[in-house]
């Protein structure tokens, strides 16, 4: 068997064979499946490595020099490894569905830059975790930030795509400087770039230093994991990417942001178990619940179904910020095993939400794919055209949604039990914020129930609504195959729940349960009885058994009785047609209008009657928008008051040569002057 | 291992919640109209209704897929696992150590997403109507269950609710004020969830006033039977929760078969009480305007926050 460190090492060249097959070879038939197998080919190298990482030792690499005082350092210890194996596993099931998705492309002659991007940004992202170098991890992070961008900017054709992007690239750089910053106080501190030296130093950080390091980290990679208020970009960016793309980068690249975070705040932040560092924890809970809320606000009225997509990633960032703020809680009062159950419960969200947000994108990317629209208003009925993508994009939605007895409903299972566990910190006003703050929890919950029935329901369900819906074909089976892959593991860590803790503890180090499959998971309270069980696995059985009990059980009552087709029942007027149905808006309309004051909704109606009588109406238009109040009260002044800034200082730029012989000459006199003093002083 | 008497004991206590679902209903039925000076139906009537549908002939829009036809299964399947997991006579069920409250509230809202889904496939504007509102209410629902979930789990040490029920019936009477308040927003919030006044009105055919009605408007014949008899299920297993939990009198300890004859006769006392003292409360309100339930279940949010301050004050 090869070493883990061969395997990492063939994984990189993979992906960078692939990259070039995309570079130098011509478009021909072949050319999209040698490029996205070579990254189908690096992924099962990655992942196959981050296994043998989890379940043995951790792996190092160093290559003193590359670059002159810069040692190119690797290290994959069992938390990057997870990490990586959630990039092995999502980057190999959107790489086979690339193969087909990509066909499209290839009739416009793109196929092979996208190859290239594709995999140089799988590369990074895996590049990204594993480095041990502040430098290098800088640089991978750069060159992942700018192949997502010229990944966004793909369909260039379109102008808003342009604008997605730049709004990207502009927060991702905002979001870098502030990660930036945090090496720096680090390098400061240590004198030295590399993340060892950070991990040794970092409990001898003063107490401000420890606290400037955290924020500084959780603005930066904050940032990129798309939390309130910095999200901005997030739900510009993954709609205009081509799907495939889209897929990678809410399942996997906003989760390199909580990989920087957890590695932060645990590794290099110098983070103790003192009540001093409670704070954190609940300012990532704060920032979690607004992001869960506002999240899935927005995508609950959203139309555009990648967007609503891109806004629910939004909120399952929240949710597993609200899991590792309890963790930090827990730890800083030194409850370990409540601070474990809330890690294990953010991070089986991480896995869960790569997962399903995988498979959902993938899905929306199916449906766009042969509709050419993303705004469900003029879809439906596709479930009757696209049998497959309905039932895995069913799968995901059920997952997401957080119900039985799938993985969504596992991760939330143990973040509502973290929630209830607070009762364990000795401090009241903690404890009541705490459970002040799973009312905004559960709310998202419920909403984001609402947001994939009308997703589903309005894409798949009831009649077309308009031509594009209607004469499409199922998509090519490489994209089938590459939904089913995640929707396997769907169901797979719904109902054997003991892969993900088993995974997760092993990787972390931890001691959690169950300890075999069919076991329990058993949380205990302070008298020693059960707080909480669940076992998936015999709820299944039981739910199975329940149905063939019931079936048979009907079966016999009824005896011999028929099925008959008929048209909808439609009040005896007949010709019920499409026009006639719910729309999207119309179906999220009353929650619209319950959460008004949040969305100030701006509704017109403009009637023409008959004649006099206002009641005879000839026509009536009407025009519903909703304000994003984040870019109005936040986004716009701040952008204003630069653009406004920078227009005064134009004036210095007067286009003559005097004028900027002027400039050098006060310049110099003032350089010269500040050398004067401070070799005085 | 729980042993084989407690195992039959637990699927006894499955049996009855399945078993009386109907005539719970059938009690609601009947006091609503001595309430409203009618005589009424029997209250054995859902069991017929249920064996005349069973009996039927199915029509099916042809504009439905695949999952309209599942829907009914589902919604049975989701809500008798739940009934697995309710201690009904006994403090105790052997497969409390399967799946505790989070579940149930879980598994009632699989069946919920199924309903929501089945109301849009019929592709009548009547579906859409009822699931529309649907999500809505069951949206904001959700954060006032967990909340009075939350107060009931801390003030007796778990979500199993064997721990639940068991630490509950050997408190002293009232021993703690905040149980009223999650009390009062469980009320609340059954009410809601079971689809009862103010809320939406089980008796209703018009189509302001419909919630649950429009999503089941298409089912006939035994699709209807499953979707009616899962619905009366999720009544008895919140009722059993709400009396158990609150007024846990009566309620047997061991697995006697004196105490839990007394015990079974309490809960079929209580539950009917409590059914009779349902139909009270819906008989003297109106159903409210769809934009004031919010309002409603606010009020349901509010009572158990205040009792989380009262857990820790």
């Amino acid at each position: 068997m090869f070493s883990n460190l061969v395997l990492f090492q063939i994984s990189i060249l993979i992906f960078l064979g692939g990259a070039l097959v995309g570079l130098l070879l011509r478009n021909n038939r072949f050319t999209r499946h040698a490029i996205f197998g070579s990254a189908m080919l690096g992924s099962v190298f990655t992942i196959m490595f981050s296994i043998g990482v989890i379940t043995g030792k951790p792996m190092t690499w160093m290559i003193p020099n590359v670059i002159p005082f810069f040692d190119l350092e690797i290290f994959v210890d069992g938390v990057a490894a997870f990490f990586l194996l959630i990039v092995g596993i999502v980057s190999f099931a959107v790489s086979a569905y690339s193969i087909g998705y990509s066909k499209e492309y290839q009739v416009k002659k793109r196929t092979m830059a996208l190859g290239f991007l594709f995999n140089v940004f799988i590369l990074s992202m895996v590049l990204v975790v594993a480095s041990n170098n502040a430098f290098f991890f800088l640089l991978f992070w750069e060159v992942m930030s700018l192949t997502s961008f010229f990944l966004v900017i793909y369909d260039h054709d379109k102008e808003e795509n342009i604008k997605s992007g730049m709004t990207y690239l502009v927060m991702t750089h905002l979001g870098t400087a502030f990660i930036f910053a945090s090496f720096l106080l680090g390098y400061i501190q240590t004198g030295s770039f590399s993340f060892d030296s950070f991990r040794h130093g970092s409990t001898g950080f003063p107490l401000l230093v420890k606290n400037l390091v955290f924020i500084f980290a959780l603005v930066g990679f904050g940032t990129k994991a798309g939390m309130v208020p910095l999200h901005v970009w997030l739900p510009k960016a993954h709609p205009s990417a081509p799907s495939n793309v889209s897929a990678l980068m809410s399942a996997v690249m906003i989760k390199i942001g909580i990989y920087g975070m957890i590695r932060t705040i645990f590794d290099f932040s110098g983070f103790g178990t003192s009540p001093d560092f409670a704070w954190w924890g609940m300012l990532l809970i704060a920032f979690g619940s607004a992001s869960a809320i506002i999240g899935v606000l927005y995508a609950v009225v959203e139309r555009d179904i990648k967007r609503a997509l891109a806004f629910s990633s939004i909120e399952n960032i929240g949710i597993i910020l609200i899991g590792l703020g309890l963790s930090v809680v827990f730890a800083s009062f030194q409850l370990t095993a409540f601070a474990v159950l809330a890690l294990v419960a953010s991070m089986y969200h991480t896995i869960n939400h790569a997962v399903f947000k995988g498979l959902l994108f993938m899905g929306a990317g199916s449906v766009v794919s042969v509709t050419h629209t993303k705004n469900i208003e003029h879809l439906g009925g596709l479930v009757k055209q696209m049998p497959w993508t309905a039932l895995l994009f069913l799968i995901g939605a059920i997952s997401i949604s957080g119900l039985p007895p799938f993985n969504g409903f596992i991760s939330e299972w143990f973040t509502m039990q973290s929630l209830l566990s607070s009762y364990q910190i000795p401090s009241t006003i903690l404890q009541i914020s705490i459970a002040f703050a799973s009312l905004p929890f559960a709310l998202t919950i419920g909403i984001a129930t609402a947001t994939f029935v009308k997703l589903f329901g309005m894409t798949f369900l009831s009649k077309a609504r308009s031509k594009y819906a209607m004469n499409i074909k199922e998509v090519p089976r490489s994209m089938i195959l590459g939904m089913s892959i995640l929707a396997a593991i769907c169901v797979l860590f719904g109902v054997v729940p003991y892969l993900g803790t088993s995974l997760i503890s092993t990787a972390f180090h931890m001691h959690s349960q169950p300890s075999s499959p069919f076991d329990s998971m058993a949380i205990q309270n302070s008298s020693g009885t059960s707080f909480a069980n669940l076992s998936m696995p015999v709820v299944v059985i039981m739910l199975s058994s329940v149905s063939i009990a019931i079936f048979g059980f009907i079966r016999v009552l009824s005896g011999n009785t028929k099925k008959t087709k008929y048209g909808t029942w439609d009040c005896g007027f007949g010709s019920l047609n499409e026009r006639m149905e719910y729309t999207p808006t119309s179906l999220s309309q009353p929650i619209r209008a319950v959460f008004k004051v949040f969305f100030r909704p701006h509704n017109q109606t403009e009637k023409e009657s008959f004649g006099e009588n206002p009641y005879l109406l000839k026509t009536i238009k009407i025009e519903t928008a909703i304000k994003n109040i984040f870019e109005d009260l936040l986004y716009t002044p701040i952008v204003s008051s630069f653009v406004f800034f920078f227009d005064k200082v134009r004036r210095l730029q007067t286009g003559k040569i005097n004028a900027y012989l002027l400039y050098i000459m006060v310049t110099l006199v003032l350089l010269l002057l500040f050398v004067r003093l401070s070799n005085n002083a | 291992m729980p042993s084989i008497t407690m195992i039959i004991i637990g699927l006894v206590q499955v049996l009855v919640i399945l078993g009386l679902a109907p005539l719970l209903t059938g009690i609601i039925r009947k006091t609503k109209a001595r309430t409203q000076k009618r005589i009424g139906a029997s209250i054995l009537q859902p069991y017929y209704d249920l064996l005349k549908l069973v009996q039927k002939d199915e029509i099916v829009s042809d504009q439905t897929s695949w999952i309209f036809r599942v829907c009914p299964w589902v919604n049975f399947a989701a809500m008798a696992t739940a009934a697995f997991f309710i201690p009904v006579f006994l403090i105790y069920t052997p497969f409390g150590l399967v799946g505790d409250l989070l579940l149930v509230v879980g598994l009632f809202a699989l069946g919920r997403f199924f309903t929501m889904l089945a109301g849009l496939d019929v592709a009548s504007s009547f579906g859409g109507l009822g699931s529309s509102r649907e999500m809505m209410i069951s949206a904001l629902l959700e954060p006032a269950l967990f909340l009075s979930i939350f107060v009931v789990a801390i003030t007796y040490g778990g979500t199993n609710l064997s721990t639940l029920i068991g630490a509950s019936s050997n408190a002293s009477f009232l021993p703690h004020p905040q149980i009223i308040f999650a009390a009062i927003g469980l009320f609340i919030i059954i009410l809601g969830e079971t689809g009862r006044l103010p809320f939406d009105n089980p008796a209703t055919h018009l189509e302001l006033t419909m919630v649950h009605e429009t999503m089941i408007l298409e089912y006939s014949g035994k699709s209807l039977a499953l979707m009616e008899w899962s619905q009366s299920i999720k009544q008895i297993i919140l009722f059993t929760l709400m009396v158990n939990i609150f007024v846990p009198w009566g309620i047997s300890s061991s697995v006697l078969l004196q105490s839990l004859a007394v015990g079974f006769l309490t809960f079929i006392g209580k539950i009917s009480l409590f059914g009779i003292f349902v139909a009270f409360s819906e008989s003297s309100v109106a159903k409210w305007r769809l934009f004031r339930i919010p309002d409603l279940i606010t009020i349901a949010i509010a009572t158990s926050m205040i009792g989380i301050v009262l857990c820790y004050l």
